[in-house]
């Protein structure tokens, strides 16, 4: 062993590089980044931080071993526009031969097609440039076009999430529960899913009550039966005659379990901003939570 | 260690303390390593979006993640104007909030020249500059305005409708078009080569 300083300092360079790579390049990357104004949106600040239950959730959430088996980070394949016109101007005629001419991917338009039912999706699935490239040639004419960004991907069409995450996302969170396993549902933004907080109460205590061939275990050390004292508490969890505690006594959601709930309601990562572009849904997606892809 | 190993012997040489032969690299190989070195290299430049924190896939320039950003359409004249505006070329002088400096540049923010319904007069004052004593918001200014005729109709359009329709320094006046401006231009491009004086101006009418 008369080579020591060669395979210590080859040693060295083989931990630098990884450590440089894995650890240096992020902090230098992302590692000061700080709330923002969000321009794209509405001016306001983004992210804001989680109400005070909602941080006591994640604790919760952290002790329990969800992010075992729940993720908290939506994948994105590509980003598509989508061009709709709003006005078809007083010569939609003009406007037909206008979008032919651009040689945007519409061979076929007559006028009397393009102003019935506006607004109306005229292009879908392109490029920006292409969508760009449309509404620009229907400008001059008088009628109004805009583009709308449509995230794509397997956990979008899941409806898991209108875009993909960023950093941004997470900047209040620690330790980040973004999870590696989808035993269930991604949550990243189950606080944007219909069901409400005594739903998500009712699942914690019995999953297949909300879920039917949910895969969950319960988690009913979160909450506790008491006596009823006088008249019912309006807290007690409704529940069918099998799981229903003997006549006199009640099931309370114990602070855990409503700090839990709040942090689960708290998870959104929708707002779009400027390194995940996306124009915002009117309304919130009717899918329930669910490991299936959308039909 | 046995003394012997240390003097050389006639015989045949011990394997073990065979001199380290110089090892030569193929020429191939060293042109293979350059060769995926460079097209690593032409990777990370096309890929890798040089460490910007803005870039997540499945974009890979700032580039993409910028032509997708939404832009609301009608004001692409005024962000135009605006670029103009504090190019600086405006805003050299007149500041980038428009509010000039006392005693040296009129301000454009509240200006009664600035917000003249018809723009005939600050189209002249823009393409042949200005000199002599100006009174604007009741404060009398004496400096020279340099021309910007150097600059295309649509640039002084769209910085003539970023200043007039700038509501956060209190203006609102009509926007102007790249046609006022090339019909100003060519009108006095021979009657009147030189900078204007604030008197010149008054005697034209606005709209003409």
């Amino acid at each position: 062993m008369n080579r020591g300083p060669l395979v210590f300092l080859a040693a060295f360079l083989a931990l630098a590089a990884s450590w440089s790579g894995f650890v240096l390049a992020p902090q230098i990357q992302i590692g000061r980044q700080q709330q923002e104004t969000n321009v794209v949106n509405t001016a306001e600040l983004y992210p804001q931080a989680r109400p005070g239950l909602a941080r006591q959730g994640l604790e919760v959430y952290r002790a329990n071993g969800c992010a075992a088996c729940h993720t908290q980070q939506i994948g994105q394949r590509g980003t598509d526009c989508e061009v709709i016109l709003t006005d078809a101007g007083t010569n939609p005629i003009a406007v037909a031969e206008a979008l032919v001419n651009a040689k945007v991917g519409i061979s076929q338009a007559s006028g009397a097609g393009l102003a019935a039912g506006l607004p109306k999706t005229i292009l879908c699935g392109v490029t920006a440039e292409v969508a760009k490239a449309a509404v620009n040639a229907v400008r001059p004419t008088g009628a109004k076009a805009k583009i709308e960004i449509v995230p794509r991907g397997p956990d979008i069409a899941r409806r898991w999430g209108p875009r993909r995450t960023v950093a941004a996302d997470y900047l209040f969170d620690y330790p980040v529960m973004l999870g590696s396993q989808r035993v269930g549902p991604d949550l990243a933004n189950v606080g944007l899913r219909p069901p409400d907080a005594n739903w998500h109460l009712r699942h914690l205590y019995a999953p297949r009550l909300a879920v039917k061939d949910s895969i969950m275990p319960p988690y009913r050390f979160l909450f506790e039966r008491k006596k009823i004292a006088q008249q019912p508490s309006p807290e007690a969890l409704p529940l069918p005659a099998e799981l229903a505690p003997p006549p006199g006594y009640e099931i309370i959601p114990k602070p855990q379990a409503n700090a839990l709930v709040a942090y689960l309601l708290s998870l959104r990562c929708n707002a779009p901003l400027f390194e995940a572009p996306l124009t915002p849904a009117m309304a919130p997606s009717a899918a329930a939570p669910t490991n299936a892809p959308a039909q | 260690m046995s003394p012997e190993t240390n003097q050389p012997v006639s015989g045949a040489p011990d394997s073990r303390q065979s001199p380290a032969k110089s090892v030569t690299v193929p020429i191939w190989l060293m042109v293979l390593m350059f060769l995926l070195l460079y097209w690593g290299a032409l990777y990370f430049d096309q890929n890798g979006a040089w460490f910007s924190a803005k870039v997540y896939a499945p974009y890979r320039t700032l580039d993409q993640v910028e032509a997708f950003q939404v832009s609301s359409g009608a004001s692409d004249v005024f962000e135009q104007g605006k670029a103009v505006y504090n190019k600086p070329t405006c805003a050299a002088c007149h500041q980038t909030g428009g509010q000039g400096s006392p005693g040296q540049f009129p301000p454009l923010a509240g200006s009664e020249w600035v917000n003249e319904p018809e723009p005939g007069r600050i189209i002249r004052l823009v393409l042949n500059g200005l000199q002599g004593p100006i009174t604007v918001k009741g404060q009398s200014v004496n400096n020279v305005m340099v021309p910007w005729n150097v600059l295309s109709d649509q640039d002084i359009a769209a910085v003539l409708t970023y200043v007039r329709q700038n509501k956060e320094w209190g203006n609102n006046a009509p926007a102007v078009t790249p046609a006022q401006v090339k019909a100003v231009r060519d009108k006095i491009q021979k009657t009147h080569p030189g900078p204007f004086t604030p008197a010149e101006l008054m005697k034209i009418s606005p709209a003409d």
